[in-house]
């Protein structure tokens, strides 16, 4: 069965925004990133947000060691503009990323500014897991006490996102899937701990 | 001629944009995301931007509820629930329990909402400086200098004139913090149901070109003075004349030919519970108690 572009990239862009609203919650993709049968060699629920996000109006940047092949074949397929890390809206960095590149991509992606806070990137994380096992705890808006999240990739990451989010409302925005089609997001107003709060 | 439209009326593009613009909006709480508002079968200023807002994120497995100023059958209300309903075919309900969209014009439900369910609201004005100032491009520069002195004055100028702070519906808000924000025109009743609601809350304007939101579980304060606190309007010692209620928020209704005032439920599908239910357990009669 092929994916639906009307509804299942409705239903999963409620599941994003359901996963923004309650950072820390998990929601999973899998029956509709199932459907997709494109031939990629990444995540098949990457191709469903890029469905969802993606057209002739705004820009983004690939970072892989595959990434002048995919990102050719995305710009063919939603029309959207390959533009460097420092000027993407959405930045996508993949699976076969090393953590470095992950951590240069946060500090040179855009993070709007004070007039226009919403121009600021949105990076688009592929790493191994997704779950709510205690490494990270989260608070904010969206978040009624403290959500617990655990994403299976370097730490290194964490750092240069508080860094880059100090100065509120400037920021950017991240989404988290794994291989399993599950879906974290952080938005820039979430702070995160390495010390778990019991 | 009959024409047949995408499912939920918009073009893929359109929805697209839309879908961004609350990705951000969600992950700035009460900044003003601007939007390509697209033209719509209804007016500009009737509701298109919580209509637009809406039509991105509505699926074949929604409920919807669509609220006028409390009522389900107004035109307003009826209008875009007839558009919603030929362009998707979803299930319509007036329980706001039952419903996983409701989109409101200018009430919050008397019926606590939940995790599952996102509100709309639909706005007329969405930049709470307008008043102070006219120009968008100074009131853009107000807000990232975080300068919110005019909201303050609006508020203190009413308090020299009046007494108290005199806005009816609207009062502006701080969200988490950093952004003042125009609720939409809710009355005052309403604004403690704001903060650290359990559904999320999308705010559209159609007509001004911009998108908002209220996150869950985050801090919304209405602005006051330590000396002339935040007040709701009062509904004490009144209940509603068809369902007994009380401590919701009312319409007052005068007898044109005694001058009494009487008071009624402004939420129509909460007193109809309300009555529903007393009326299965008395075995009542709504005509016996207007």
């Amino acid at each position: 069965m092929r994916l639906d572009y009307v509804h299942d990239i409705q239903k999963s862009f409620r599941k994003v925004l359901d996963s923004m609203s309650r950072p820390g919650l998990i929601n999973n993709i899998s029956k509709e990133s199932e459907k997709v049968d494109l031939e990629i060699n990444f995540f098949n629920s990457t191709l469903v947000l890029m469905f969802m996000l993606l057209d002739s109006d705004i820009s983004f940047k690939i970072i892989s060691e595959k990434e002048e092949d995919i990102t050719s074949f995305i710009n063919k397929l939603t029309y959207a503009k390959s533009k460097n890390t420092e000027k993407a809206d959405f930045i996508f960095v993949l699976r076969d990323a090393k953590p470095i590149d992950l951590v240069n991509g946060i500090k040179n992606a855009k993070s709007g500014d004070l007039i226009n806070p919403h121009k600021a990137a949105t990076i688009i994380v592929e790493v191994e897991e997704i779950s709510n096992n205690k490494t990270l705890s989260l608070t904010g808006p969206g978040i009624e006490r403290v959500n617990y999240a655990h994403i299976e990739a370097e730490n290194s990451w964490i750092l240069a996102r508080s860094e880059k989010n100090e100065e509120y409302p400037l920021g950017i925005d991240m989404i988290f899937i794994d291989k399993e089609s599950n879906i974290l997001c952080l938005p820039r107003t979430t702070a995160l701990s390495t010390k778990v709060v019991k | 001629m009959k024409i047949s439209y995408n499912f939920a009326f918009f073009d893929e593009g359109s929805k697209r944009e839309i879908r961004r613009a609350a990705l951000k909006a969600v992950a700035i709480p009460g900044y003003q995301v601007p939007f390509a508002s697209r033209e719509m079968p209804i007016a500009r200023g009737w509701g298109t931007g919580g209509l637009q807002l809406t039509l991105s994120l509505i699926g074949k497995d929604d409920v919807i509820k669509v609220i006028d100023q409390g009522s389900d059958e107004s035109v307003n209300a009826v209008n875009i629930k007839k558009l919603i309903k030929k362009t998707t075919g979803v299930e319509q309900t007036e329980k706001t329990s039952k419903a996983s969209i409701i989109q409101s014009r200018h009430r919050i439900p008397e019926v606590p909402l939940n995790e599952e369910q996102i509100l709309v609201l639909q706005v007329p004005i969405p930049e709470p400086l307008r008043l102070v100032e006219p120009s968008e491009y100074k009131t853009k520069r107000l807000h990232a200098e975080n300068d919110y002195s005019g909201a303050w004055l609006m508020l203190f100028e009413q308090i020299m004139k009046y007494g108290s702070m005199s806005t009816g519906a609207d009062h502006p808000v701080l969200v988490y913090g950093r952004y003042v924000m125009a609720p939409s025109p809710i009355p005052r009743f309403d604004n403690p149901k704001l903060t650290c609601s359990k559904a999320l809350i999308l705010l559209g304007a159609g007509r001004e070109k911009k998108i908002y939101a209220v996150p869950p579980y985050t801090e919304v304060v209405s602005l006051a003075f330590d000396d002339y606190p935040f007040r709701v309007e009062s509904f004490e010692n009144k209940k509603c004349r068809i369902c007994g209620a009380t401590e919701v928020f009312m319409d007052e209704i005068i007898d044109e030919k005694t001058g009494m005032a009487s008071y009624q439920c402004n939420d129509t599908s909460y007193c109809l519970k309300k009555l529903n239910n007393s009326a299965d357990n008395q075995g009542g009669d709504i005509s016996e108690r207007i």
